[in-house]
């Protein structure tokens, strides 16, 4: 077992804050979208829109980003382009959007790099911002977040665990030595 | 038992026995239905020139503790109990509740029905009072003729600034007659703290370069205070994160527009639910509350509200949408009540944390 550097309410005032950074960095929330990378980037970024909900009165639409074919320590054949987004659901259009992107934990910046490939080839969008829950460091590109929930300084022998309720049963963030 | 008098503006009189100091005393009378908390209470600055009744049936009996003072020297004007324990609890035996009181020249009354008291004042309104020896028409013709100051928060805060060190982030904490619970929970996170007048300019604050800024609770109304302290919040928030609680957020409020009315029935407990609008939780949480935020008179484009209050639906959490600035009307620190919103020192911390580490030129 891991030691529990978020626990439920913690994470909840997380992204309770990076929704108010979201509205203040964007001096409100029009053009919006979020996109969520994979698995558990998509919980967040859902939650984040239901907080918007709520605080706004606003929709703002999900879309949720598969990089599996973006991925750069996976080698794809020559015909890994015909099935490229095949498992990303965005029913919207990102042409001109402030396109925030979540993800549970932002490490090497790799998976980012990949999803920001992956999202220009869907479009033009206006902005693209990085919200992540947790930012543990030792990142090998130029990338950094623009909302963080929580720096968590680790070291690269260690692993951070995120579970979400929707799936996990429990919503928590674990430091694995 | 010496007896004596409660007595209130509206012609009242409660008979009742003395405890604690002797003394005559005139204050404004409001009622507190926390369950635990006295000692919080009793030094909390909220209370100065106002006369405490206690809902809660006995009062006393653990004793004072030498770590939950919300003050060191108490400002409240009496307290009235039903029943009083006068026990003393601590590693010492030396404090009582019966001792304090005379320490510090507060009169109490108890064996006087405090529910049927609490009854009267939601129907009337709050007014003024006297704990008395006898109640004549002398003592009311006094009672009338007294006027209670309406500069509270200079008779109560700090005439100086002060350091509270620690080796976290530089907080200046500006006080209008703080309680210590602000401060406790600020060092529990290594807040390097400056505790100033209320009359600081921002010039004065900026100054000390803090990475955050936080304006306390205090007496009285915001609307007492000069409108330099309103140029003073609106000059700070947008050069540090900015966290108000209490009178703090009232005069957040004032500052950006909104309008603050008094309560007809001022608001001492921790029972009523407040909703976290953004979330939809709720929770509870200490509330000491004279005035509020006129719903009303928020300008939407400016300030987010982020709490409200269930029971008498006042505004109880503000958020500024360009800054990263923002108030709650209860006390998150609990001291005494619920700590279930202790978190919003820990969202403060880690805006100022975030702030300090990314060479984002936003500001």
């Amino acid at each position: 077992m891991g030691k529990i550097i978020l626990d439920k309410m913690a994470m909840q005032r997380a992204l309770t804050r990076i929704t108010y950074e979201i509205v203040e960095k964007n001096k409100g929330v029009e053009d919006l979208v979020l996109i969520g990378i994979k698995t558990r980037g998509i919980f967040l970024a859902n939650r984040i829109a239901d907080r918007l909900q709520q605080l706004e009165n606003v929709s703002i639409p999900v879309g949720e980003l598969d990089i599996t074919n973006y991925r750069d320590d996976i080698e794809h054949d020559a015909m890994s382009s015909d099935v490229k987004m095949s498992n990303n659901k965005i029913n919207f259009s990102i042409e001109g959007k402030r396109v925030i992107l979540v993800d549970d934990v932002l490490y090497t910046g790799r998976t980012v790099r990949a999803a920001l490939s992956a999202v220009m080839d869907l479009g033009r969008p206006k902005s693209i911002n990085l919200a992540v829950l947790v930012d543990r460091g030792h990142r090998e590109l130029p990338i950094r977040a623009d909302f963080v929930g929580k720096n968590i300084p680790s070291s690269q022998k260690e692993k951070i665990k995120v579970y979400v309720s929707e799936i996990d049963d429990k919503d928590a963030v674990e430091l694995i030595k | 038992m010496t007896e004596r008098y409660l007595i209130l503006e509206d012609g009242s009189a409660y008979a009742g026995k003395a405890f604690g100091s002797l003394a005559t005393t005139t204050g404004e009378i409001v009622a507190n239905s926390t369950m635990n908390g006295y000692q919080e209470i009793i030094s909390n600055q909220i209370y100065h020139n106002q006369i405490i009744v206690f809902t809660q049936s006995s009062i006393g009996n653990t004793g004072l503790d030498q770590n939950a003072y919300e003050s060191i020297l108490p400002s409240a004007k009496g307290v009235i109990v039903r029943e009083y324990e006068n026990l003393a609890t601590d590693h010492f035996k030396r404090i009582s509740l019966d001792r304090y009181l005379k320490q510090h020249k507060i009169p109490g009354i108890y064996d006087v029905d405090t529910r049927e008291i609490r009854h009267h004042l939601q129907k009337r309104g709050n007014m003024k009072a006297s704990i008395v020896d006898v109640a004549d028409d002398h003592a009311f013709d006094q009672l009338h003729a007294t006027v209670l100051t309406n500069q509270q928060v200079a008779q109560v805060a700090t005439p100086k600034p002060f350091p509270n060190p620690d080796e976290g982030a530089n907080v200046v904490v500006v006080d209008f007659g703080l309680k210590s619970g602000i401060l406790r929970e600020l060092s529990h996170r290594d807040c390097n703290v400056t505790v100033v007048p209320w009359n600081f300019s921002a010039a004065q604050i900026l100054d000390l370069d803090p990475d955050g800024i936080v304006l306390s609770t205090g007496p009285g109304s915001p609307e007492n205070l000069p409108t330099s302290v309103l140029d003073m919040i609106t000059e700070v928030q947008s050069q540090a994160p900015l966290f108000a609680i209490g009178l703090g957020h009232e005069l957040f409020a004032l500052a950006n527009g909104a309008k603050i009315s008094k309560l007809t029935v001022e608001h001492h407990g921790s029972n009523h639910p407040i909703r976290e609008i953004i979330t939809n939780e709720i929770f509870f949480s200490g509330q000491e509350q004279g005035y509020a935020v006129d719903p009303k008179s928020i300008d939407h484009a400016q300030l987010f509200i982020t709490h409200v209050d269930l029971v008498n639906g006042t505004v109880q959490g503000l958020r500024h949408r360009d800054y990263p600035a923002f108030s709650v009307q209860f006390s998150p620190d609990g001291a005494p009540g619920p700590k279930d919103s202790v978190g919003l020192f820990d969202d403060f911390v880690e805006i100022m944390a975030r702030r300090r580490d990314s060479n984002d030129d936003r500001y």
